[in-house]
């Protein structure tokens, strides 16, 4: 009897500013779609736990898709994108996910992304408030210096291993072996990326003195960071939330960057309260 | 009690040859980097994976690739089986905390699966400091 997971994939192609992107996307459950970003290099594997776990799929129709250039998702089809250096914006990373969630006709779904995922979260809330029923960034601050590096892909060096053994120490020590060399294997696939990517995480985004315009009464925003989390460590979330009218935080123990992937039941315990908060913030927000 | 820095070789140079995660990919693993832990110094000289010879009592002009430096505090940090955050990792460390990298560290980022590794065989093994 094969043993076949209830999660499945499917393609669609959207325009985003112009660039044609065919997306691949997994999705599994029923109910209030939840829309997840996956980290900066990497694809929707880190997902992997969140999408079979029926405590949340019950009521949740959850939406883990790769970003353009990453996994399954192919750089832009109607581009020679090989003679332009990539190089990630807040507006168009937020233009494709706003793109995406039209194409599939997601009525005001939650979007939840870690690091650059998580940085991109908070973007959607400050530009996008009504497209989207709350947004949880993990891992995420108002800035992250540091990060675009040009050893991500210097062609003296594996990159491959760089990028995932660079990562290696934003996981928490405690996360279980095996979890941690699979977020590493996935790590080794998006190198060419990394570097574009972190354009968007180290420099293009800068949020700085702009937290105070987020209207968290249209679009309530749940923070969530790991204590071994040193890019954005837990004060740095703390410190976003913090000016964020209305803003949570929760400090998620003993994990560490990529929680969803290199430890998934123990994220899923802060993520099952986030979720229950926004709830409430919903139902008591809706209209009679 | 601090173990003294020779034993300290022996026992990291044993944890290093013997690790199968370093041997499952040991081949081009040849580096040298010195380790500065303040009342401590070793440059570890790495050879297609394995430990060819680890210079407990290094000399001003003696020869290495890359170095990492920091407080004796932070590397019995390095050296507990469950590091504080922070204290787990050369990058974090070098983010949040005193370490400091410093040489060519292109030879670094050239072996950071196996460096990256070797590091947490500290956990293990402990530090002379």
């Amino acid at each position: 009897m094969a043993k076949h997971s209830p999660v499945v994939g499917r393609y669609v192609t959207i325009d985003v500013d112009g660039y044609e992107y065919k997306v691949f996307y997994l999705r599994n459950g029923t109910g209030v779609p939840l829309v997840c970003q996956h980290t900066a290099g990497c694809h929707n594997h880190q997902w992997r736990g969140l999408l079979e776990d029926p405590e949340i799929t019950a009521n949740y129709d959850v939406i883990a898709y790769d970003l353009a250039r990453h996994g399954k998702s192919d750089p832009p089809t109607n581009r020679e994108w090989w003679k332009e250096e990539y190089l990630l914006t807040a507006e168009h990373f937020m233009n494709f996910i706003t793109t995406f969630c039209d194409a599939l006709e997601l009525d005001r779904p939650i979007f939840m992304g870690s690091s650059f995922g998580g940085n991109v979260a908070l973007q959607l809330a400050l530009h996008h408030p009504d497209k989207f029923r709350a947004v949880i960034p993990v891992e995420a601050a108002e800035h992250a210096p540091g990060f675009f590096l040009d050893l991500w892909r210097h062609p003296h060096a594996n990159a491959a291993q760089v990028c995932a053994s660079g990562v290696w120490d934003l996981m928490a020590p405690q996360s279980p072996e095996m979890d941690r060399w699979q977020t590493w294997h996935y790590y080794t696939q998006g190198a060419e990326v990394f570097k574009g990517d972190l354009h968007f995480y180290s420099v293009d985004h800068d949020m700085r003195g702009q937290l105070g315009n987020i209207d968290t009464r249209r679009c309530p925003v749940i923070m969530m960071t790991g204590t071994y989390d040193y890019l954005t460590p837990p004060d740095a979330t703390e410190n976003t939330a913090r000016q964020i009218p209305g803003g949570i935080y929760i400090e998620m123990e003993d994990i560490g960057h990529f929680p969803m992937s290199e430890n998934y039941p123990l994220f899923a315990v802060y993520l099952k309260e986030a979720l229950h908060i926004i709830e409430n913030k919903t139902a008591s927000s809706a209209p009679a | 009690m601090v173990m003294s820095v020779r034993d300290w070789a022996v026992r990291f140079s044993e944890a290093s040859d013997r690790d199968q995660t370093i041997g499952a990919m040991a081949k081009y693993f040849t580096c040298t980097y010195l380790w500065d832990m303040g009342t401590a110094k070793v440059i570890v000289e790495m050879v297609d994976g394995k430990v060819y010879r680890i210079n407990v009592d290094p000399a001003p002009m003696d020869a290495y690739d890359f170095a990492l430096r920091a407080s004796p505090q932070t590397w019995r940090e390095f050296a507990r089986p469950i590091p504080a955050p922070m204290f787990h990792g050369i990058w974090s460390a070098s983010f949040r905390r005193d370490l400091k990298i410093e040489g060519n560290t292109l030879a670094l980022m050239q072996n950071l699966r196996n460096f990256t590794v070797q590091f947490e065989l500290l956990r293990k093994v402990g530090v002379p400091v």
